[in-house]
């Protein structure tokens, strides 16, 4: 137990950059589902066909196996990234794939009537996404968006494994020199369950105000 | 690219030693997973208070931390208390109370998605709520599941790629062996995620083969 | 067929339909469709199902595509410009955009923004696609809503009202960009039948006030009482126009007998 106590400040570390790692990864695959659902919404056939191969390739591949092929591949390329912008580089990708499905999705959920009403009234495109289907595709969006969030935290752990000091490598680096497992990875199991409930609380708390109506 | 295709010959049958043990524990994990979702299941909707919320916690233990720091927990743990599991078990069994936790949601989802109102034409037709579940909700819950369990499916295969980090030789283990030997990386990564790309399209497309058959008329 | 009495000369009706034609690999939707709405007209449609009589509305503000023929509001072509070699061109969307704001029309199933208020529902029209200051465009949706009788629903959600009240948002909502005509499109096919009157009784006003209107509908007295001339449709033609009243006394055509017996029959229960 005070094993715990002492490794506290080592942990906590490797939360803080769980914690920034996650917050990069889920900014950087928000922002590629947005462009790559918009794409594949309202693109043209080639572009369509790019983004569909691209989600099909990430979605059969393992996160593990894109993080290794950057981790050994990018020396032998000549490209120099810190390995922590690659790792997130690489978990962005790999989950803005997951994105843009969810977010096409919450495109197409709302009812077709409620763009024949704007095209009707003489909107064009880039209007009706605005003012009318956002919202409403933000209601479908929220719960599955959180959900990917939750995905790409507990994905940050995999960073551990090409070397990067998020809590679950120092976690593994005290229980082998301690051999204290339980408590240690007892801990770090709870650092992420402590952040991914706290995202999933925000979530319904979304959820909740855009559905009120007074 | 001729020269990366004779590589690939030789790159192949390395990984391919994995190949064997990433099927052998996939296949298992994702049957005893569904298996194992039934009863975590049956447990969120039982009318026990104690068990419904024993159920719940677990669900949400599991759903909000990491599979690989659960291997490690499992990994590290069993050969500190002293019945040390091996890195094949220890994933399998992680793999198991991970995506039991995630099938145990998707067979919730199902039940609900079934309309109440055909429920509700079972009981008008006489049968007991029992018997209306069982003739009229559950198949048709079965056949809604299908697609989220495939899905779920494809996400045990690759995450069989994670007891790599626990010195089990499965294809994603083979392919670094061979990464920290020669310098050919893009052809043993490329070639790995072939693999990859390979048996999830396969298992994919046996899932969409039962779908068609089970299929609503 | 019945002789294209409607069709007048280029220019002099506020909408003008020519050939217009339809069709889905095999099976063809619209036949060939001419007739023009004059300025003050309430055209009437009516049909079984299948006759093609809501996708010929769905085309006049081309929220349906159509193969051949043409279609002009206010005498400009709608959709589609035929060039000087004759080859048929799509028009840029911004035109699109511009001449379906001529054109109001409401749906059977409402399609009320169900994020905004009634108020800005009928405002929002106007804001965007006419760039009217907001403040100008809430008074005259309130003003609208007033005449259609929703004054102290201003600003309640949509969800909030009932089906018949919605449909007269939603006619409140098309008449705020002051369009050329109006079409409705079976607007009360949806809703129970207590509150069917309400939406009727503002569509009777609209046409005395002289709005052109295009009325796909299955409400045969309404039709016959107040509309100025009727349209059957079957299988894609028109097999009958004229006066509503005359066309439901003494129908020419075996089709429109048919149809009509079927519908005397319902009522008789």
């Amino acid at each position: 137990m005070e094993l715990l106590v002492k490794s506290l400040p080592l942990l906590a570390r490797g939360a803080a950059t769980t914690l920034y790692l996650s917050a990069a990864a889920i900014v950087f695959a928000t922002a590629l589902g947005l462009v790559l659902a918009l794409l594949q919404l309202f693109g043209g056939l080639i572009l369509r066909a790019l983004v569909e191969a691209y989600l099909y390739v990430v979605r059969g591949v393992p996160l593990l196996v894109l993080l290794f092929a950057m981790y050994y591949a990018l020396p032998y390329a000549d490209i120099q990234i810190e390995p922590v912008t690659g790792g997130i580089v690489v978990i962005g990708l790999y989950f803005g794939a997951f994105m843009t499905e969810v977010f096409r999705a919450a495109v197409l959920s709302v009812p077709k009537g409620q763009w024949e009403a704007a095209r009707t009234l003489g909107l064009t495109t880039p209007r009706i996404l605005l003012d009318v289907v956002f919202v409403q595709a933000l209601r479908v969006a929220g719960p599955p968006y959180i959900n990917t969030c939750i995905m790409v935290v507990k994905g940050t752990s995999l960073v551990s494994i090409i070397g990067l000091a998020d809590v679950t490598f120092i976690g593994k680096q005290i229980v082998e020199r301690t051999l204290a497992p339980f408590e240690i990875f007892g801990a770090v199991a709870f650092v992420y369950f402590v952040i991914c409930f706290a995202l999933s609380r925000l979530g319904r708390h979304l959820e909740w105000r855009l559905n009120y109506v007074p | 690219m001729s020269i990366d295709l004779s590589f690939l010959t030789r790159v192949a049958p390395t990984l391919a030693e994995g190949l064997s043990t990433t099927i052998l524990l996939a296949v298992p994990a994702i049957l005893l997973s569904a298996t194992w979702g039934i009863v975590v299941v049956m447990g969120l909707l039982s009318r026990f208070r104690v068990v419904a919320d024993i159920a719940r916690g677990y669900v949400e233990v599991v759903r909000n931390t990491p599979v690989l720091v659960q291997m490690f927990f499992i990994f590290f743990g069993s050969g500190f208390a002293g019945y040390p599991l091996s890195g094949f078990t220890a994933g399998l069994l992680a793999l198991v109370l991970q995506n039991g936790a995630y099938m145990a949601e998707i067979y919730r989802g199902g039940i609900r998605g079934v309309s109440h109102r055909l429920a509700e034409a079972g009981l008008a037709l006489g049968l007991t709520p029992r018997r209306s579940f069982g003739l009229i909700v559950l198949p048709i819950a079965i056949r809604n599941v299908i697609p989220p369990l495939s899905n779920q499916g494809v996400l045990i295969i690759k995450d069989t790629s994670l007891v790599a980090t626990i010195s089990v030789a499965e294809l994603t283990f083979q392919a670094r062996l061979l990464a920290d030997r020669t310098a050919a990386v893009f052809e043993i990564f490329f070639t790995l995620a072939l693999f990859y790309l390979v048996l999830t399209a396969i298992f994919s497309g046996c899932m969409r083969l039962l779908e068609r058959r089970l299929r609503l008329a | 067929m019945s002789p294209d009495v409607s069709v007048g000369s280029p220019g002099s009706a506020e909408i003008e339909i020519r050939g217009l034609s339809k069709w889905f690999g095999d099976h063809k939707v619209l036949k060939g469709v001419s007739t023009d709405v004059k300025r003050g007209e309430a055209l009437v449609v009516i049909g079984p199902s299948g006759s093609g009589k809501t996708t010929l509305l769905r085309c006049i503000n081309l929220l349906e595509d159509f193969q051949e023929g043409e279609i002009r509001i206010g005498g400009e072509a709608i959709g589609y410009t035929v060039d000087p070699n004759g080859k048929r061109m799509r028009r840029g969307e911004a035109e699109i955009a511009r001449l379906r704001a001529k054109l109001g029309m409401v749906f059977q199933s409402f399609n009320l923004f169900p994020h905004m208020s009634v108020l800005r529902n009928v405002a929002f029209g106007p804001v965007r696609a006419l760039g009217m200051p907001r403040k100008e465009a809430e008074e005259r949706a309130a003003a609208l809503l007033a005449r259609v009788g929703l004054a102290d629903k201003v600003d309640a959600m949509p969800s909030r009202l009932s089906g018949g009240q919605q449909q007269r948002v939603a006619i409140a909502r098309a008449l705020a960009m002051q369009p050329k005509a109006m079409l409705f499109d079976e607007v009360t096919s949806a809703l129970d039948p207590e509150l069917v009157a309400e939406v009727l009784d503002v569509m009777r006003q609209l046409m005395q006030e002289g709005m052109t209107m295009v009325i796909v509908t299955h409400e045969m007295a309404f039709a016959q009482a107040f509309a100025h001339r009727a349209l059957f449709m079957a299988e894609g033609e028109i097999v009958e126009q004229g006066e509503p009243a005359r066309l439901f006394r003494d129908p020419q055509s075996t089709r429109l007998q048919a149809f009509l017996k079927r519908f005397k029959q319902g009522y008789q229960l």
